[in-house]
């Protein structure tokens, strides 16, 4: 089949490569931005292995080629899917909109993207507006669920498909399309379109749940003076809890949490329908993402002025350079609010910071994670990036102006970073 | 000995009182008849104010009598003697220069520089506030402002809050006022608010104000409870606004967290200076620097225009035709907007405890009555309770209806605006039906109605309606600064000095004394035999009830 896929999210570009593999004829439209820019550098922007042969060799092979996002699919496109951001709605309405008025055309739109609840059925009202008697039309919804790292294997051996659907005609399409990857048995899970959405709101929800709940037993450990990393691993070993997404951190960010992706669509809300637990988790995840501030304000018995700190991290996650939502972005308004001067390193995301703050003068962006230590009174490890995981200690306290280490994702040994000279305050750990 | 109507032999007081016998026997009613243009001839417009007069108990005449008793008594000069900053509060020996925290920026003088560095000081502070970025000792965010104040450093900033909810910055936090005394107020509060994230601002002029003090106290202990004893905890939860810096200094307000005022600016008078911290925290600093711009307009409108286009002189002047030659010594303060609840009580401390005087500035029993009782209530609400005496009473009392022509145009009423257009549109109505009905009587009702005794409406009682455009920041504070000004007037009409509060000093003084006694427990017969006798059954209360506990 001949395939467009609107995007430049993990999704995107691992639908575009699975899909090519099985033999469809993808076009990938990847809108402008840092994904766009790193691929026209020959960068690739998502370190998931395997992706980058698949797409290559793809490419190769002919089924896979580039298009302009700008553009519309050709008259034998059969499927367009849309993995964009959350933020790229309008982007996603107007491709609607465009597709729209060719009123003879039969169009089938996938919808990957993380948009709230309900907008899979108001993009397909869209597309069916002005539409020619007899012409079949969907958008239905196939919510991702990569698992990072993994991405490919769980897109071609998933153990089930979540697909929202309220056409006969769409089911026909999607299921011919995804056959290579439904085989062994059928773990294809149809629901009404917004049901479908509901169930990502519902696991992002949980996940999110998870977290606020070992953050607020971290500060309570901070309180008990209990070790909460001991306590994370006495809880994971129950198997009616797990492991994942038990660690406590400095907040997390990203585009899947944010507050437009956690609520329900503006037509539902109107309606005074809103989860309170989840507004809470969020509220509390806010004020988790100030947590090294408070510790550093405490330890400087409130007076931060002139003083100089050095962040570790700013991406809302390793492997990325985008800093949406990030706790990097609270705390630099709270020091900058204080008079502080801040350092910062970063792998990826020292261009996005750059383009985001400009030039200002409390602001220092550098290259050498250990330049951005030089002078500083607190050192905020703030992203787990791999880079941070065994710092040069003895390096560190030679730069540093005092030895003090806050570790927003519990990463290093607290004992081993006292024993090296510093001071050390971790999240719900002394 | 002095009688409250009885005016002074001078020419023009003896012609009022002439001309009032002369309107004596003429209802009301029967005025509107005789004149159909009533409404042209005594309304008057400054700025966003329409104020109606064709209710009161008079005409043209009247008015043109009434201006040559203000030339008699010098306003003109007296005005003048008010904006040049002379101290004319006498007894103080301090100017009185409210007016000069609202002049805009930027003025070359001195005063005005101090002005506006306290306003840019205040919006500093506020940014810092709406940034969440003003941090509690612990780090966490202040999402709680307390203002701790009584009278002027209370009622002022609380009555604007809350007059003005409508026009909230959308970063304002939430923001409580504390006065009592009693403790009562700040006991039920503490109980909601959280230590870490809770910041009180303590507005007292002089920093000796005990209600207030004591209240602050009561918060500091609050908070050491929690977050300890440190200094930081008073340095990070506590502004402080006064004029007397080395007393915030001995309390451990660090300097930044200071905000200053003079004493040229009156407890009552001071809404305007940095005691409107919590206004500024409400409306943001642009809304606060338009309730500045809304009372700035009213000023040179009170300087410049003539006695008989001049707003505040007016309701000045037939204030006193009221109270001197009518001969009525109560006033109601009838708001018809909920927002403006506790403007009534604003305005009785502004009047009263300006004007509520019997000497005049040479020392001398006044000749004349001054202040009438001034009280009030929303007006819907007090129909509910008062009117009765309003309407059927033996007692005579005057009224300033005030009402917003125009409400929930703004987009944030969007879902609800049908139906609270038609609330607004009943206040309205009854708004202008009560004085109506309260000018004409029966004459308002359909004729040929004939009442039996107890249902009869006498009417012909005089009141104004003060028409603001819409309750905005703006309008708001032209409206205070025209009552401000009105104040002024009548004090020199009256030859009294508004400016100080004597009569307040002493019972605070007399307090501290009582105080000991109750803290012996018994007053031991060294006061007089009620004081005694009530400071014993405390005692005696006390007693038993630590018997009962054993």
């Amino acid at each position: 089949m001949h395939l467009d896929i609107y995007g430049d999210t993990l999704t995107a570009l691992v639908t575009a490569a699975t899909l090519s593999s099985t033999g469809h004829q993808v076009t990938l439209r990847v809108p402008a931005g840092q994904v766009a820019d790193d691929l026209d550098a020959g960068r690739m922007p998502y370190q998931e292995p395997g992706l980058e042969a698949m797409l290559d060799q793809q490419q190769q092979a002919g089924r896979l080629l580039a298009g302009s996002a700008d553009e519309m699919p050709g008259d034998r496109a059969e499927a367009v899917f849309l993995a964009l951001s959350p933020a790229a709605l309008p982007f996603a309405e107007s491709v609607i909109d465009q597709l729209a008025l060719r009123r003879e055309h039969s169009w089938l739109v996938v919808n990957q993207s993380n948009f709230p609840v309900g907008t899979t059925e108001s993009l397909q009202q869209r597309l069916r507006d002005g539409a020619d008697a007899g012409v079949d039309r969907a958008v239905i919804v196939m919510p991702e669920m990569l698992q990072e790292g993994a991405a490919l294997q769980s897109f071609m051996r998933p153990s089930s498909i979540l697909v929202g659907c309220d056409s006969d005609w769409a089911e026909v399409h999607i299921r011919e399309i995804l056959r290579p990857f439904n085989r062994l048995r059928d773990v294809m899970h149809l629901l009404r379109p917004r049901e479908a959405e509901f169930t990502k709101l519902a696991i992002n929800g949980m996940l999110a749940t998870r977290l606020g709940f070992m953050n607020d037993m971290a500060s309570l450990a901070d309180a008990l003076q209990v070790d909460i990393e001991q306590v994370r691993m006495g809880m994971g070993a129950d198997p009616r809890i797990g492991e994942a997404y038990l660690y406590p951190g400095c907040g997390f960010g990203g585009l899947n949490f944010s507050r437009n992706v956690m609520s329900l669509a503006d037509t539902l809300e109107s309606s005074g329908v809103g989860s309170e637990l989840l507004e809470q988790v969020l509220l509390i995840n806010e004020r988790q993402k100030e947590v090294l501030f408070r510790k550093l304000w405490q330890h400087y018995r409130t007076d931060l002025h002139g003083k100089t700190v050095t962040l570790w991290g700013a991406a809302f996650k390793p492997g990325t350079g985008r800093i949406d939502n990030a706790p990097a972005l609270k705390l630099l308004d709270a020091l900058w609010a204080q008079g502080v001067t801040v350092r910062v390193h970063d792998p990826k995301a020292l261009p996005t910071l750059r383009a985001h703050y400009g030039e200002r003068a409390d602001l220092l962006l550098c290259d050498d994670p250990y330049e951005a230590a030089r002078g500083a009174d607190a050192l905020m490890l703030v992203t787990e990036w791999k880079d941070y995981w065994s710092p040069d200690y003895p390096r560190l306290r030679s730069l540093m102006a005092q030895p003090l280490l806050l570790d927003g994702r519990n990463i290093l040994d607290p004992d081993f970073v006292r024993s090296s000279g510093f001071v050390y305050y971790g999240i719900g750990r002394q | 000995m002095r009688s409250r109507t009885g005016v002074p032999a001078d020419t023009v007081w003896q012609q009022l009182t002439e001309h009032a016998a002369s309107l004596q026997d003429i209802h009301l009613a029967q005025m509107f008849a005789d004149q159909p243009d009533r409404f042209a001839r005594l309304s008057r417009r400054a700025g966003p104010l329409l104020l109606d007069l064709s209710k009161q108990r008079l005409d043209g005449r009247t008015l043109g009598l009434l201006g040559s008793l203000a030339d008699s008594r010098d306003l003109r000069g007296w005005i003048n003697r008010l904006f040049a900053g002379e101290p004319i509060n006498h007894t103080e020996q301090r100017a009185a220069m409210h007016w000069a925290l609202r002049v805009p920026a930027p003025q070359p003088s001195p005063v005005q520089q101090q002005v506006q560095e306290q306003l840019d000081r205040m919006s500093r502070l506020v940014e810092r506030i709406h940034a969440r970025q003003w941090r509690g000792v612990t780090g966490e965010v202040i999402t709680d402002v307390v203002n701790i104040g009584v009278g002027g450093s209370d009622l002022g900033p609380m009555m604007v809050c809350r007059a003005l909810e409508d026009a909230s910055d959308e970063r304002a936090v939430r923001t409580h006022f504390v006065s009592s005394m009693d403790g009562s107020q700040v006991s039920g509060l503490l109980r909601r608010l959280r230590p870490h994230s809770t910041l009180f601002i303590i507005s007292s002029k002089s920093f000796t104000t005990i209600d207030t003090l004591y209240n602050a106290g009561t918060a500091r202990a609050w908070l050491q409870r929690t977050l300890g004893d440190d200094p930081a905890v008073t340095g990070c939860h506590f502004i402080g606004v006064s004029s007397a810096t080395d007393k915030m200094d001995q309390w451990g307000i660090p300097r930044p967290n200071q905000l200053a005022l003079w004493d040229w600016v009156g407890g009552r008078f001071s809404l305007w200076s940095a005691i409107g911290l919590p206004i500024a925290l409400r409306l943001g600093m642009q809304g606060f620097r338009d309730l500045l711009a809304g009372a700035h307009q009213m000023d040179e409108h009170f300087r410049s225009a003539p006695w008989r286009d001049n707003v505040p002189v007016l309701m000045a002047l037939t204030g006193v035709w009221n109270t001197n030659i009518l001969g009525i010594h109560a006033h109601a303060v009838l708001p018809y907007d909920g927002r403006l609840k506790y403007l009534p009580a604003f305005l009785s401390q502004l009047e009263m405890e300006s004007n509520g005087k019997s000497v005049t500035r040479d020392g001398e029993p006044v000749a004349t009555g001054t202040c009438p009782v001034l009280w009030g209530e929303v007006g819907p609400n007090a129909q509910h309770a008062f009117y009765q005496l309003l309407h059927q009473g033996t007692e005579p009392v005057t009224c300033d209806f005030i009402a917003p022509a125009r409400r929930y145009h703004e987009g944030r009423h969007d879902a609800a605006a049908a139906e609270l257009l038609a609330q607004h549109e009943l206040a309205l109505a009854n708004c202008f039906a009560q004085s109506r009905l309260l000018a004409f009587g029966e004459a308002a009702l359909p004729p040929g109605d004939q009442l039996p005794m107890h249902m009869r409406y006498h009417g012909n009682q005089p009141s104004s309606t003060l028409l603001l455009d819409e309750l905005g920041p703006f309008a708001l504070g032209a409206l205070l600064a025209a009552y401000e000004h009105k104040v002024f007037a009548q004090a020199v009409i009256w030859q009294i000095n508004p400016f100080d509060q004597w009569g307040v000093e002493m019972g605070k003084r007399i307090a501290t004394e009582t105080l000991e006694l109750i803290k012996r427990g018994t007053a031991g017969g060294d006061m007089d035999s009620s004081t005694n006798g009530l400071i014993d059954a405390v005692a005696g209360a006390v007693d038993r009830r630590r018997r009962l506990r054993g």
